[in-house]
């Protein structure tokens, strides 16, 4: 028993280190949770970006105005650049429209003459799971300072969200990105390990082909997986969505992420050989790509250095675009640009695809 | 139509037949393969799996590879197929280069690789029809082909059935009926019919030749010598990487010394004998090599009773005996001194061919 045991245990660790790829990911992976996991969790929220109005701004500035906007723009964290970005508006429609939008986080409204029945109104998008309580506080913090006893009335703008229906749109995108992982590129590779490529390499089928084809069926899949959790994600959480043709933006989104994200699997796999090396390389990027794109924890509670990130993954638009249909009922001014930047992503990633693909053996 | 004068020492160069060398005009060509060479990078060493070989393959023709496993036979069909760029040399096939057309190849040949490639998730049908869909088959025909081939390898009533579940033999079948589901001009057969039983391969011959009848050409690869004297116009023998001999059948046979061989294992030798059986007048050589007596003669079978009266004169017993005509086999032994089927262990070094 002994005997065999050992066998056993070398074979099998022979075969560890004949792999050191799968051992550098295996290592690789606790670090990167350290470090993208700690630092998008756990950084100090900057750079929120609030709008203070004055009311009716053809009057003179009130005394509170000038020191709670000075207070704002110096608050920070200890070694953290300025919590919050300060923009003043003249105009508050024009304040809350950008509210609206997502310019801005928080819209501060200052009566200009304080008196009990004009308090001081705060807005605040409340699609966000951290941005309001920081402004609330900040304001707050703000207002006490400048010796102000107004009370502050707040103003969810998008009424009570819960953490849960904030999340619950990260994990339709975690579904199209799980469904890719198996599926995606997968047949590819085991194709390669089965020899069954060179079956169909002998044909005349194009690498572009072959190529499109893979992304066509995984793009399917992932679409229908991502829908399907849609649907359980409205039950769960309890959204409701308000017109039909936010409900066709979201199937809109759903397919160019599923698009986008398959498309950047199969242009992975495209180069691997070996089923082993291709998944600990995607649940690497499975990390990466999720913690970076927001679904957690907003992307402004992130290091820069992780913010730059963001910039290059679809799945971050594609959280950023469900949640501005999903939670704030936006349209398509808001979310063009994600369509936009998921279709730039897709386009890149199947051209990576078809040039990388190996059409021999070698 | 003489045969080079050639021993088995002179086993580098390679033994050709006057007719066959040199290259064939364009319509008669079908394949042109002009010093062509594969080498293999490792970590340690380079292998030379194909090593500078040039020959040609007739439109029409059943053209035979045989070599020891190892020898670089799949290695030049891969490169032949477009698997493969060649590290040096090039290849014609059609009126393409191997390098700069390759798809125009791809579009002209059907190729059966020595290993499965089917798809064992898909049935039977459904594998048929993606090779049909990918080598451009009319979508009008194509049903009626799939049907056509399951028919003529018995698996109409397993059409819809996983490969997975199929024999070795069902699936060897199934993969060489796909290679030609586009009616190819040039089929690749590597090693058709391993593993297949006596029935199977009389069907897959069967097959190959009325395929051949259809005027398509045919490169096969094996090392069943049987099999490439049944099919072959021509054969070429590869050792190492090397063609060390293409001629036909017939020219072939003419290497070797005339007459039979007859093979007798003995007990006890009594040097008489062998004086008495060298003189005799039909016997052109007798020599004795490990308590076994191997002679060449004319007439085998009337020599043959002469001989065991020898052998009873002197009272040696005999524990053996064979006659043969002279084989592939023999020509093959003959050219390279070793055994087909012995290969894998001499020159495995060679296995870089197959990866």
């Amino acid at each position: 028993m002994i005997k065999g045991a050992i066998a056993i245990f070398k074979r099998d660790f022979k075969k560890f280190l004949g792999n050191p790829f799968v051992i550098i990911f295996t290592l690789l992976m606790p670090i990167m949770y350290l470090v993208i996991f700690g630092n998008a969790m756990g950084g100090a929220i900057s750079h929120v970006s609030i709008a203070v109005v004055q009311e009716e701004p053809y009057i003179d500035q009130t005394p509170l105005f000038t020191p709670v906007v000075g207070e704002l723009k110096h608050m920070a964290q200890p070694d953290s650049p300025p919590t919050f970005d300060i923009a003043v508006y003249n105009d508050e429609l024009k304040a809350k429209r950008a509210l609206q939008t997502g310019g801005v986080s928080g819209v501060l409204v200052i009566p200009s003459p304080l008196l009990p029945n004009r308090p001081i109104r705060l807005y605040v998008d409340s699609s966000d799971s951290v941005t309001p309580t920081v402004i609330v506080s900040g304001v707050n913090a703000a207002l006490v300072k400048s010796g102000s006893h107004s009370q502050l009335e707040i103003n969810k703008i998008y009424g009570d969200i819960k953490y849960i229906q904030f999340f619950g749109v990260g994990v339709i995108v975690m579904a199209i990105f799980m469904t890719t992982m198996m599926g995606g590129g997968i047949a590819l590779i085991k194709d390669r390990e089965m020899g069954i490529i060179e079956g169909y390499f002998v044909t005349p089928v194009k690498r572009s082909s072959i190529i499109m084809g893979m992304i066509a069926s995984g793009t399917v899949r992932a679409f229908l997986s991502g829908f399907v959790i849609f649907v359980v994600d409205l039950l769960i959480t309890g959204i409701m969505i308000q017109t039909t043709e936010n409900f066709l933006m979201v199937l809109l989104v759903l397919f160019i992420t599923s698009i986008g994200i398959t498309s950047f699997m199969v242009s992975m796999a495209s180069r691997f050989s070996n089923q082993q090396e291709y998944a600990s390389m995607s649940a690497f990027f499975n990390l990466i790509l999720f913690m970076t794109s927001g679904a957690f924890y907003p992307v402004i509670g992130m290091p820069d250095w992780l913010r730059w990130i963001t910039i290059i993954n679809p799945e971050y638009y594609a959280v950023h675009a469900l949640r501005s249909i999903v939670l704030r009922g936006q349209g398509l001014d808001v979310i063009g640009v994600d369509l936009i930047a998921l279709c730039i992503f897709s386009l890149a990633a199947m051209m990576l695809g078809i040039a990388t693909y190996r059409r021999t053996l070698e | 139509m003489t045969p080079p004068a050639a021993s088995p020492d002179e086993e580098e160069d390679t033994l050709q037949h006057p007719a066959s060398s040199g290259h064939c005009s364009a319509e008669q060509c079908v394949i042109r393969i002009e010093h062509l060479t594969k080498t293999f990078q490792d970590k340690q060493r380079t292998v030379t799996a194909v090593d500078d070989v040039t020959f040609d393959v007739k439109r029409g023709e059943i053209f035979g590879l045989l070599g020891p496993n190892g020898a670089g036979k799949s290695t030049l069909i891969r490169i032949l197929t477009t698997l493969l760029s060649p590290s040096s040399g090039t290849a014609y096939v059609g009126e393409y280069e191997i390098t700069k057309d390759p798809e125009k190849i791809r579009g002209i040949i059907g190729v059966c690789p020595q290993n499965s490639t089917l798809d064992n998730e898909l049935t039977a049908y459904d594998n048929l029809e993606f090779y049909g869909k990918l080598e451009d088959v009319d979508d009008r025909i194509l049903p009626d082909r799939i049907w056509e081939l399951l028919s003529m390898v018995g698996l109409t009533d397993r059409a819809y059935m996983k490969v997975q579940t199929f024999s070795g033999g069902m699936k060897r079948k199934l993969e060489i009926v796909r290679a030609f589901i586009h009616r190819p001009l040039i089929l690749f057969l590597d090693e058709p019919t391993i593993g297949l039983d006596p029935e199977s391969r009389r069907e897959v011959w069967h097959q190959i030749e009325t395929l051949n009848a259809e005027n398509t050409t045919i490169i096969l690869t094996t090392h069943y010598m049987d099999e490439a004297e049944k099919l072959c116009g021509r054969i070429a023998f590869v050792n190492q990487g090397r063609l060390i001999s293409l001629d036909t059948m017939d020219n072939l046979r003419l290497l070797l010394p005339a007459g039979d061989l007859i093979e007798i294992g003995f007990g006890r030798m009594d040097d008489r004998v062998l004086v008495a059986i060298s003189a005799h007048s039909l016997v052109i050589s007798a020599e004795i090599k490990e308590q076994r007596l191997f002679i060449t003669a004319k007439n085998g079978n009337t020599v043959l009773p002469e001989i065991l009266a020898i052998f009873d004169r002197y009272s040696v017993t005999m524990t053996a005996i064979s006659i043969r005509s002279p084989s592939l086999e023999d020509v093959f032994i003959y050219l390279t001194g070793k055994k087909l089927s012995d290969g894998g262990g001499s020159d495995g070094a060679q296995g870089g061919g197959r990866s």
